[in-house]
């Protein structure tokens, strides 16, 4: 048996549609308030936990594998294989701001409002640009109609609340879209269970 | 930061005096090597990225001394300075804590590991490489640990053979080495599909690099430059003594074990337990070490982590009782 974690939320619904067009479903309702769910072989167990703990779980081996997006493992900087690009989910993380040309307007250092601290300190690092990073954990787009940051690092997947709130984008940090990820022993010591489950779902996308 | 207390200390004594009684049978000596030593010993032995990550401070005197971060370093150092009038080859053996800022796996990380280790020192080839798995193996086994554990072995001239048939520089020979090493298929087939010479599918398919001898057959398919065809061969005579002491179910082919290719020369081996989560022990064949303390010759060893062997050893226990 092998344990796939599955971050709540956003991703959940399509990571579960992906799985049983691989032939894996639960044996009870996704509506089903319990956090761990066996598969009706009973070959695969499912927990559903934060999405930002899914590379936690995994890299401890709690979870042999796991489904998560590609904004939360660019975070996270977890140490874990990444076999397969799933293209569920898909959407970018991306700079935006109220002026396009905020990169050059702004006077002295850039705050940065986001919830992705790692991403934007070293998007920005990277070129050496200096931004003060604002920590936030939710509603980031608010931030610069506040007054709060001039510019903020977030995942867009349409872009219509960017654009309600007055924001456009000002470059595109990454793409990201669910990964299934492999801790490093398991692929090794249950190396014929997760081949099996990376072949299943190979073949699907 | 983690105490031990009664039953569990013993437990951990017990596996040290395990894995110690093993080596002192094949002959292995123990050292004993001071905790604290001058930072440059430490950066010629690791390289800068490694020796960076112990804890270092300075003497009165201005000097940046470190806690140590390995054992290798010391005993490498020891072999071509104070030993170098002795015969060869050189069999020497640890257990002593060593001291580490953040390892790039948080499972792994903790700032005070002891290791079990020992260095095969002036021999090289295939009868010192099957000396130190056999030595792993049998550590493994007198634990108990018969049907649980997993030795990945890999030879890194391997990769560095193809690297240099493609001529990649050093920025895409480290994408193509983190590629390999994450088994990223998708991006690692983009980034190959710039490259038109056979060797270039050679990484390609992830899942073809680890398993038993069909790795070896599989990889033959697709590289041809020499350097990477004698690794490779001495890759499958290694293989072909550990099937001939039926060890095959506990050894694996891992030619994706990529991790530390500025460290390893030749073999780099990795030991996985079931129950931790993380390897438990790692190793190989650094033969460019002792030369950076003035006396090239050649090197093998391994180490494996006691806390993280204790940990498994005791919650297995936990769960007969």
């Amino acid at each position: 048996m092998i344990t796939i974690a599955i971050g709540k939320g956003r991703m959940q619904e399509s990571a579960l549609a992906l799985l049983a067009r691989a032939g894996i479903c639960l044996n009870e309702g996704v509506n089903s308030r319990r956090l761990a769910l066996m598969d009706e072989t009973r070959q695969y167990r499912f927990i559903f936990v934060k999405p930002a703990d899914v590379p936690v779980y995994v890299e401890h081996g709690i979870a042999d594998c796991g489904i998560v997006g590609r904004d939360v493992l660019l975070e996270s900087e977890a140490d874990l294989l990444l076999p397969l690009d799933l293209g569920i989910s898909r959407c970018r993380i991306v700079v935006a701001a109220v002026d396009p040309q905020a990169m050059t307007n702004v006077q002295g250092m850039i705050r940065v409002a986001t919830k992705y601290a790692q991403i934007a300190r070293a998007h920005f690092g990277a070129r050496g640009i200096p931004v003060e990073i604002i920590q936030l954990s939710g509603s980031v787009e608010l931030a610069p109609a506040l007054g709060l940051a001039d510019m903020i690092v977030d995942l867009v997947e349409t872009g219509v609340t960017l654009r309600e709130n007055g924001l456009t984008v000002v470059e595109e940090i990454a793409e990201s879209t669910g990964r299934l990820v492999v801790n490093r022993a398991s692929y090794q010591l249950k190396s014929d269970e997760v081949s099996k489950l990376i072949r299943a779902l190979e073949d699907l996308v | 930061m983690r105490y031990y207390i009664g039953a569990e200390a013993r437990l951990r004594r017990t596996v040290e005096d395990v894995a110690m009684s093993v080596f002192q049978a094949w002959n292995y000596e123990e050292v004993i090597t001071p905790s604290v030593d001058y930072y440059d010993l430490f950066e010629q032995g690791m390289g800068q990225r490694e020796a960076q990550r112990g804890f270092r401070f300075t003497d009165n005197d201005g000097r940046l001394l470190a806690l140590r971060p390995d054992v290798t370093s010391s005993v490498a150092r020891m072999a071509a300075t104070l030993l170098s009038e002795r015969p060869r080859p050189l069999r020497f053996c640890y257990a002593a804590p060593v001291f580490r800022q953040q390892t790039q796996s948080h499972a792994e990380w903790r700032r005070e590991n002891t290791q079990l280790g020992c260095e095969l020192i002036g021999t090289g080839g295939k009868p010192a490489n099957l000396e130190v798995l056999r030595l792993a193996a049998e550590i493994l086994s007198r634990l108990n640990l018969q049907s649980r554990y997993c030795i990945t072995i890999n030879n890194v001239e391997i990769f560095n053979g193809v690297a240099a048939s493609l001529s990649l520089e050093e920025q895409a020979r480290e994408q193509l080495r983190r590629l390999i090493d994450t088994r990223e298929t998708a991006e690692l087939q983009r980034f190959l599909k710039n490259y038109d010479k056979p060797e270039a599918r050679a990484f390609a398919q992830p899942a073809q690099l680890t398993g038993k001898r069909n790795v070896i057959q599989a990889a033959r398919s697709a590289i041809t430059n020499a350097r990477s065809l004698v690794a490779l061969d001495s890759l499958e005579e290694l293989w072909t003594e550990i099937e001939s002491r039926g060890f095959e179910n506990s050894f694996e082919i891992d030619l994706g074990d990529v991790s530390s290719l500025n460290y390893y020369t030749g073999l780099s081996l990795k030991i996985f337990v079931h129950g931790a989560g993380a390897s438990v022990g790692r190793g190989g064949r650094y033969d460019g070490l002792t030369g950076s303390f003035g006396r090239a010759e050649p090197a093998v060893g391994f180490v494996l982590n006691l806390d993280a062997l204790t940990e498994v050893l005791g919650r297995s226990m936990g769960q007969e009782r």
